[in-house]
């Protein structure tokens, strides 16, 4: 992708980086310029942004229900907490690497259940989510939702339990062909003996005689016999940091080059696996021409979307409509995370994308910028609320110029939701 | 009485209001439910595009023809246990899973064979019987992976080892469009549910995938002339831009138009089925899905391929359960989808495949559960005659690093459902040397 102007690169950024601006804010990103918009992403701190405590630090939570499940309304109340901070957040990227990494470990709370430590997990995916990687691993490693959530609770010397230590090698670190079945079972030896107790609140805890410490040779490194160790072989495999600079590039970039991707694991691997470092190498090279065009995910779709609208979507709305969508946070399908492009291609997500439109356009206040461009035909205009400052596809201007103004009883509303549910709006 | 697919679409466009209003119901659901809200009456109404090409002469009993077969392959991701789906009469079955071994008396016997079925899925023995069903036990693909991931690959693209942009029905898709359907793409020739399946990935051949069939639908809000802003949505598609993404988001639209036309007027009621699957993970039904599934067979609209996507196979940590309740779904699925094929007289134009990315391990963890394995299990559901044999077996006194070995190479079946789809020589060009075995 190239960008023919400042305002059509801070955009970009904007998509790939953010949950969405609000009307005014792209001038604002104009005004920084690319490079001053990538530090503001990246380091809010350096221009007085402050650091942002948990959604959830400030909830005295207690069970509702004796039946160790949270009650409705609490569910309710996290993702309320959780999706009010992506959309008022200061520093949208980290939040964006918090995704990128609850996406990366994929913790479902189907499997997990116990809404506290499914929060702790997602707070970890934020607060070491932008430093350093090898500390993020090391403690996701041990994190009872992670113990729960890949069987190492239930893992022991005696009868190891492999979930963990294979796709600690294969969807975590190195990557599939970077490592044997071998290596998987001395993962797996090494981190045996860790237990959740359910009766002390959901902590992890290390029961010795339930640990193996037999030294294991993992990836080439003898000696590896528990989780420092083990941690410690893996993120120093030359595979680790390509692994990971392959996988951020093409959340945050789309299908990149291998040439492009080495460059970024070299960046990664020199900036001492600094997460941080790693994301604004990608967006730098993003913004210099090495990003595709790429589907857009029903969260970042919707948030964007209410954004630019100022939709009002309380959260029940707000999960109704990405359960439809398909993209229900907190609960990815599988171990490998969200689907990708080839679902929010499909029947489903497509069908449910123009339902939500229409019902976003309806949530739209009636002096919302975006509402009077519909209502005006002022499609330039639209599009530019809509962080597409390059204009329309001509297929979707043609839509929209041949679309009734009387298709809904509030004039405009049927052109936004139009423009909402265009093919346009799902490509970021 | 055959009812064309043009009519029937012309039919279901005016039968197939959707509710306006509907969506705002759903979305004030509550977190915990799993299912939408019905729609209330309706201010809407579904338009759809017509697709071009010839259509599949229908005829029944003597005068099938081969295009009127339709083949349905039931993918059970995660990895399902073999070993505790259809069970060896062997003592180190018992020897190797002390906690998950099932007890003789509560297994499934089978006639002609000494193996026995997970109890869960009793209702499969009359198939068994009548010879419309066979088991291929120590399945698997060559250079068969521990990895799901790279496992579903393979077993998708059906080429083992290296990665394939084509899977292997999309490749018959793509080689069959010329004879069936005039070279013109139809996305209702091959239909996913439960979500999109790689398997149906070709070069030309464009599939419809269905996530959820209870809440596949287009709503607008109240007062809204949706026939007209559903046509404007259908404009966006067309012309095709250059920019391949952007034009593939295009091309989704049309036909999903014409599969919300058709499952508007196949879309079941869960709670009629008496049956609420308990699976854990976030898929569907197969009881559902399987619904769905015969209903789209009972119309006649050229559907030559469904794949049905059902999950939660990967049962590393309390196997019993979880799996009780996985295979007791699949079973219960079976018989419902036999029974209105049955019903409305489609069960011989049909063929069940079940895949699964690998078997698991022969022993136990320390979990109540299994880990990642190698040779598998597949049933075929189809003609009468051919059924009531295991092919392959386990061979568990030869296990490969703890594994079942690969009996069988599962390309010879997936050839064998080609040739039931497409008569002799069908696999030719979808698989090179591929093995075949089982006679259809």
């Amino acid at each position: 992708m190239q960008f023919d102007s400042t305002r059509e690169a801070v955009a970009f950024l904007a998509r790939r980086a953010t949950w969405g601006l609000a009307p005014g804010a792209l001038d604002e990103l104009e005004a920084l310029g690319v490079a001053g918009t990538i530090d503001r992403l990246v380091d809010p701190s350096a221009v007085g942004i402050a650091e942002e405590a948990s959604a959830w630090a400030d909830w005295d939570f207690t069970y509702d229900r004796s039946d160790g499940r949270a009650s409705r309304a609490q569910t309710l109340e996290a993702f309320d907490r959780w999706m009010t901070r992506l959309q008022t957040t200061n520093r949208p990227l980290d939040h964006q690497l918090a995704w990128f990494w609850h996406d990366h470990f994929a913790v479902s709370f189907q499997v997990v259940r116990y809404l506290p430590a499914m929060l702790d997990h997602l707070e970890l995916c934020r607060s070491l989510g932008r430093g350093d990687v090898r500390e993020l691993i090391r403690q996701v490693t041990t994190d009872p939702a992670m113990l729960v959530f890949l069987d190492g609770a239930t893992s022991t010397g005696e009868s190891p339990n492999e979930n963990f230590g294979r796709e600690l090698l294969e969807l975590y670190t190195v990557g599939i062909n970077n490592f044997t079945e071998a290596d998987v079972r001395a993962a797996t030896v090494a981190l045996t003996g860790w237990v959740v107790r359910p009766r002390s609140g959901y902590k992890a805890h290390f029961v010795p005689r339930r640990h193996d410490d037999t030294p294991q040779t993992l990836l080439g490194v003898d000696g590896v016999h528990d989780v420092d160790t083990t941690i410690a072989a893996v993120t120093s495999s030359p595979a680790c940091p390509v692994f990971i600079a392959s996988k951020l590039g093409r959340y945050l970039l789309g299908d990149i080059d291998t040439t492009t991707i080495f460059d970024l694991g070299s960046v990664f691997e020199a900036a001492d696996l600094d997460i941080s470092a790693l994301a604004r190498a990608t967006l730098t090279t993003g913004v210099a021409g090495h990003a595709s065009p790429i589907v857009a995910a029903p969260l970042p779709w919707l948030l964007q979307s209410i954004a630019s609208t100022g939709a009002r979507v309380e959260t029940p709305a707000l999960v109704g409509a990405l359960r439809l969508l398909g993209q229900l946070p907190a609960n990815p399908p599988n171990v490998g995370g969200y689907p990708g492009a080839s679902t929010w291609l499909g029947s489903s997500a497509t069908a449910a994308r123009f339902t939500v439109a229409t019902d976003l356009a309806r949530r739209t206040p009636a002096d919302a910028p975006a509402l009077i461009a519909a209502r005006e035909g002022d499609w330039a205009r639209l599009a530019d609320l809509l962080l597409r400052p390059g204009g329309f596809s001509q297929p979707t201007l043609a839509a929209l110029a041949d679309l009734d103004r009387s298709v809904t009883v509030r004039p405009g509303e049927g052109a936004l939701a139009l423009a909402l549910a265009s093919p346009d709006l799902l490509i970021a | 009485m055959p009812i064309s697919r043009r009519a029937f679409l012309g039919g279901a466009a005016g039968a197939a209001a959707v509710g306006g209003g509907a969506w705002a119901t759903l979305l004030g659901d509550s977190i915990e439910a799993t299912r939408p809200t019905a729609a209330v009456p309706t201010t809407s109404v579904v338009t759809t595009t017509t697709v071009a090409g010839g259509e599949a002469a229908v005829a029944t009993g003597a005068g099938m023809s081969v295009t009127d077969r339709v083949l349905v392959v039931l993918e059970m991701s995660g990895g399902n246990d073999a070993l505790n789906t259809l069970v060896p009469p062997v003592g180190g079955y018992h020897d190797a899973r002390p906690q998950l071994a099932i007890d003789d008396g509560e297994l499934v016997v089978l006639g002609g064979t000494d193996y026995r079925l997970h109890p869960a899925l009793g209702g499969l023995v009359g198939f068994w019987n009548d010879q419309t069903m066979s088991a291929i036990a120590g399945v698997a693909m060559p250079q068969q992976s521990r990895s799901h991931f790279q496992a579903m690959d393979t077993w998708w693209s059906g080429v083992p080892g290296s990665p394939s942009q084509t899977g292997w029905l999309g490749r018959w898709l793509d080689l069959t469009v010329d004879d069936e359907r005039n070279g013109v793409p139809d996305p209702l020739r091959a239909i996913a549910l439960g979500g999109g399946s790689p398997a149906l990935v070709g070069l030309e051949t464009m599939a419809t995938a269905i996530r959820n069939p209870a809440d596949f639908n287009l709503m607008t809000q109240p007062g809204t002339d949706t026939d007209a802003l559903i046509a404007a949505f259908l404009a966006t598609s067309a012309p095709l831009v250059n920019e391949p993404t952007l034009a593939a988001a295009q091309q989704a639209i049309p036909g999903t138009l014409d599969a919300v036309a058709l499952l508007a007027a196949t879309s079941s009621d869960i709670e009629d089925l008496g049956y609420e699957s308990n699976t854990p993970g976030a898929g569907r039904s197969a009881v559902e899905l399987l619904d769905t599934a015969a209903r789209i067979i009972g119309m006649d609209i050229g559907t030559r391929v469904l794949t049905v996507g059902v999950s939660g196979f990967d049962t590393h940590a309390g196997q019993l359960d979880n799996h009780d309740a996985l295979l007791r779904d699949i079973g219960t699925a079976l018989e419902q989808f036999f029974a209105r094929l049955d019903e409305s007289g489609d069960r011989e134009r049909v063929m069940v495949v079940t895949t699964s990315e690998f078997g698991r391990r022969v022993r136990e963890n320390g979990s109540g559960g299994t880990d990642h394995g190698n040779g598998g299990l597949q049933f075929v559901f189809g003609p009468a005659g051919n059924g009531g044999v295991v092919h392959g077996g386990y061979e568990l006194d030869s296990l490969d690093n703890g594994d079942i070995p690969l009996a069988i190479d599962t390309r010879s079946v997936y050839g064998a459902a080609l040739e039931w789809l497409g008569g002799d020589g069908a696999a030719d060009g979808v698989f090179e040397n591929a093995p075949a075995f089982l006679a259809v």
